[in-house]
């Protein structure tokens, strides 16, 4: 029997993993959301398909590292072709359509990744030093939780650098407020949302390979994740990177404690939360929100 | 879209060409008819599930088409009516009359479809489509999870066959094949025309302001909230009675009534048929369910067709089956 501290310490970083998970996720649907003004359904399929991707890799003897970098590649490349076949040609045309659209395309990936691998749940195999088990003041931890929550830390800090430091996440973040101006000033906007898509595919594509040892891969996980996404961008407000990475957290927190204590309910005390919040404060948690 | 020459009144019969008029005896002789045109019962069966999906999608319709609302998961309010019908007859009262289950349904779809609405409403466009999601998947998970009430997976069976009766005059049990189709045709055909009647009156004329832009239609001085949820609540109370007729004639109900891809599959008829048509849902209700039958009995992989097709509507066929009639229409003053 654990005792209490290690059982609420152990708690306390199962929430940060799956609020480091959750962040991954949204914050690429939300700079997605942000600069293309596209809200992609299908964002949690890509996430589905970095797991597969990474099953595969792993399974076909690549090191688990190899394949963390090289699935979310693959994801992109996907994704970017999934955004200029179908999403880019109607990007004139209601949002509605979008929705639609991407809905379609996430039940059709869904409907392929059953047909291809099965409904089974897949094990991603991870190294020895990834599956041991650490002791951090006389607490087990298994490290794997840990090395989770050091990827999330890089990825993002690696976006900060990108969005705050780099040429192109500041014509990332003008495009995001006014993408004629950008425009006007002669920055290819076209060339900025694919490589936009393409950062919000390689983020999904992470997560997925770095959730895969954890919450096992099977084909419903995208829908899966893709609902608590929406939560946390609802709770963030639409478009708000800093709400979003609150919001994150607070999901994690809720969800995981959630799934602890009330089991079968849990996802419903998360949509609890969710309309209360934004029946008081629609624009998200900061206000920051830009709903259309 | 389509809103030249509003008529002045929804019964606007004189108004209509004698094209148009025999069509619409036509159709409707065919409709009373059907049963004695369809030897097999298995046909009969699906063409009353056609008219109960045509009314889900119908109402969808009201949503998406007239509103601008869209409801990924519409489907859980008829989940809420049809679980509500079926719990009353298999554990409260068996011998209820068929009215009262009716309207039970109805009521319990209204009250709880009530407050998720004014929530929603307050978003619009990606926010509003998202809230439907979570709503609509809390409302699966609590019928999907409780096991001691709705029997989880497995859902309820052996549901117990109200009498069709109105007064003295009865009809028989919603076992029998032909007194279903007909209570389910007056009830949609009732359902439809009132739904017509307002959604080309000046009401109907709001929602599509609503529809075409938010902000101006606040600028004239709607209450674009009010109106939003006006336009909820009739979609909903609308899919509350398609959802009260779907276990009065299956006697049973399971979770896939309202699970994701049966919410999928609801916006796929819609689409299909065109929105903002009202009565295209119907023709894409009949589309959807005779290829889900007939490819279904092929493949157990139906979703990756649905995915696809969905793609491929949105792309190429935007204005659905519906927009044929205006493609093809000739000499029509549009």
């Amino acid at each position: 029997m654990p005792s209490d501290v290690t059982f609420w310490v152990q708690t306390l970083i199962n929430c940060l993993g799956l609020g480091g998970l959750l962040l991954l996720i949204a914050i690429g649907l939300n700079i997605i959301y942000g600069i293309n003004r596209v809200i992609n359904l299908a964002h949690g399929a890509l996430y589905a398909l970095g797991a597969y991707f990474g099953y595969m890799l792993v399974e076909r003897g690549l090191p688990f590292l190899a394949a963390l970098l090289i699935a979310p590649l693959l994801v992109v490349a996907a994704g970017l072709i999934l955004e200029r076949l179908t999403i880019a040609p109607i990007r004139k045309r209601p949002m509605l359509y979008t929705l639609i659209l991407t809905y379609g395309l996430s039940v059709f990936l869904e409907g392929m990744a059953k047909y291809i691998w099965g409904v089974q749940p897949r094990f991603i195999a991870t190294p020895p030093y990834l599956s041991q088990t650490i002791h951090l003041a006389g607490i087990p931890y298994p490290f794997y939780r840990f090395f989770l929550l050091m990827v999330t830390a890089v990825v993002m800090l690696g976006l900060m650098f990108l969005l705050n430091r780099t040429k192109l996440g500041m014509t990332m973040r003008a495009a995001s407020q006014i993408p004629e101006m950008v425009s006007v000033l002669g920055i290819n906007m076209n060339l900025v949302q694919i490589i936009v898509f393409g950062l919000g595919c390689a983020l999904a594509g992470i997560g997925g390979v770095i959730a895969g040892p954890l919450l096992t891969v099977y084909p419903m996980m995208g829908s899966e994740m893709l609902l608590s996404c929406f939560v946390v961008l609802v709770i963030g407000g639409l478009g708000s990177l800093r709400g979003a990475a609150i919001a994150a957290m607070l999901v994690g927190f809720v969800q995981t404690l959630g799934y602890i204590f009330i089991t079968d309910y849990a996802m419903v005390v998360v949509y609890v939360m969710m309309a209360i919040i934004l029946s008081l404060m629609p624009r998200g948690i900061l206000g920051e929100g830009k709903f259309e | 879209m389509n809103n030249a020459a509003r008529p002045q009144s929804g019964f606007d019969l004189p108004r209509l060409s004698f094209g148009a008029i025999l069509g619409i005896v036509i159709l409707l002789g065919g409709l009373i008819t059907l049963p004695y045109i369809l030897a097999n019962r298995f046909y009969l069966r699906l063409a009353t599930e056609i008219l109960i999906y045509g009314l889900a999608a119908m109402s969808l319709d009201v949503l998406l088409g007239y509103t601008g609302l869209l409801s990924f998961m519409h489907v859980a309010y008829m989940g809420i009516a049809a679980y509500t019908v079926g719990l009353f007859l298999k554990f409260v009262d068996p011998a209820a009359s068929l009215w009262v289950v009716f309207l039970l349904g109805v009521f319990a779809t209204v009250t709880i479809a009530l407050p998720i609405g004014w929530v929603q409403v307050r978003t619009g466009g990606f926010a509003f489509a998202l809230l439907t999601v979570a709503f609509g998947m809390m409302l699966y998970t609590v019928v999907w999870k409780a096991r001691d009430i709705t029997g989880g997976d497995d859902g309820l069976i052996g549901i117990s066959s109200p009498q069709v009766s109105l007064g003295l005059f009865s009809l028989g049990t919603t076992r029998d094949p032909h007194t279903v189709y007909y209570f389910t045709l007056v009830v949609v055909a009732i359902c439809f025309l009132l739904t017509r009647r307002l959604m080309i009156s000046p009401f109907g004329a709001v929602l599509e302001s609503i529809r075409e832009n938010e902000e101006r239609a606040s600028f004239i001085g709607i209450h674009v909230h009010r109106y939003k949820l006006f336009g909820w609540m009739i979609a909903c109370t609308l899919c509350g009675i398609s959802g009260a007729l779907f276990t009065l004639v299956k006697c049973s109900v399971s979770p896939t009534v309202m699970d994701p891809a049966a919410g999928g599959a609801l916006l796929m008829m819609t689409l299909l048929g065109g929105i903002g048509t009202l009565w295209g849902p119907f023709i894409g209700a009949a589309v959807f369910i005779f290829a889900q039958d007939y490819i279904s009995t092929m493949t157990e992989h139906w979703m990756i067709f649905l995915g696809l097709v969905l793609v491929l509507l949105v792309l190429f066929m935007p204005k659905g089956i519906a927009g044929f009639r205006e493609r093809f229409s000739l000499g029509r003053k549009t």
